[in-house]
């Protein structure tokens, strides 16, 4: 691609500034106690909007049915194994492990 | 400097060395999961044509897995930079929202130490502070900067590891490796639900991330983080109340 180095430069800035925005001391705004609580709801807000499509709409990328889906038998149990075990890294082995392993089967 | 001045700054030396220690073991797990998406990112990026030069300096500048994905898939498709550069603020306006939450923290620090946090600011390192936050009352810069220094190295050994070797894997992007990052967050939000507020949140921006994405996609994500927030935000209004 000849624009690479424009694409890379502009991408650069572009995500710089969004991590960037609200640190910096020019920006004239004060959080609220409600626009704190609001902003508290963030994490698990954004991480489900990631992953719910990828669990439930993934098989429409590989072609399967959507219950035999390697993602959503994966992903359900996953998230049983999140509830159960403290271990965050063992949580994340044993799902990709049982993902891998339906991908194997189905 | 006398023997107290020592002993004093042996302490803190210590407990920076204890709290880097931590956020290396909290953010491991997390970097180890985004693994396969490095790869994928590394061998996508030799896939449409660029050098690996160019596909490490992506991951080295930009840093963002889902922007870098995006633009890739947009590249290879002989796309136009304007579409490039929009994709990119759509995906990265989630991190708006994280600077946001930081502010308050971070906003008297040197002009240098908010850059850093802010060069380091991914959806795993957001939410490793956040819990480190949550659980000693205080937002401790050196945790912030250490798991991002983590996480940032992780991620560039493995796009490395996909321009060397994705090459030779044949339709790498049709393995499923997004799952990897499905089953991180998933491992991060349900032990993170705490209250019914938290969990409505969860389950209403979970639902409507599927509707939305059916409907306007590009825009599903930003607008079903909105939706949890707002669920979550209003839940919480009523146990006040009750209590």
């Amino acid at each position: 691609m000849n624009n690479f180095w424009v694409a890379l430069v502009g991408m650069t800035c572009i995500t710089f500034s969004c991590r960037y925005f609200f640190f910096s001391k020019t920006v004239p705004f004060e959080l609220g106690t409600k626009v704190k609580r609001l902003l508290s709801y963030t994490a698990p807000s954004i991480l489900t909007a990631m992953w719910v499509p990828i669990v439930f709409l993934g098989h429409q990328t590989t072609n399967d049915d959507f219950i035999t889906s390697p993602f959503l038998i994966a992903g359900l149990v996953t998230v049983v194994l999140s509830l159960k075990i403290k271990n965050t890294l063992a949580v994340v082995g044993l799902g990709i492990s049982i993902f891998g392993l339906l991908k194997v089967i189905i | 400097m006398s023997t107290s001045h020592i002993v004093i700054a042996r302490k803190i030396f210590i407990s920076d060395l204890k709290t880097i220690n931590q956020a290396t073991i909290d953010i491991f797990p997390l970097a180890l999961a985004t693994v396969p998406w490095g790869v994928l990112c590394g061998s996508l990026a030799i896939n449409v044509g660029l050098s690996p030069l160019q596909a490490q300096l992506m991951s080295l500048l930009v840093f963002a897995g889902a922007a870098q994905l995006a633009a890739l898939t947009i590249i290879g498709a002989v796309g136009s930079l304007s579409s490039i550069f929009s994709s990119t603020f759509v995906i990265s306006s989630r991190h708006l929202l994280y600077s946001a939450v930081f502010r308050e923290h971070v906003r008297k620090s040197s002009l240098g130490l908010r850059c850093s946090i802010a060069f380091f600011l991914t959806d795993e390192m957001f939410a490793v502070t956040c819990a480190y936050m949550e659980k000693h009352k205080i937002f401790s810069p050196i945790y912030a900067i250490s798991s991002g220094v983590v996480f940032y190295l992780i991620w560039n050994i493995s796009t490395f590891v996909g321009i060397i070797a994705g090459q030779h894997i044949p339709n790498i992007e049709h393995l499923g490796l997004e799952f990897a990052i499905a089953a991180t967050f998933i491992a991060i939000v349900f032990p993170a639900i705490k209250n019914k507020s938290t969990l409505i949140s969860v389950i209403s921006s979970g639902l409507s991330a599927i509707v939305l994405s059916i409907f306007l996609k590009e825009y599903a994500l930003i607008a079903a983080t909105f939706i949890g927030m707002l669920c979550g935000y209003l839940t919480n209004d009523k146990e006040c109340i009750d209590e």
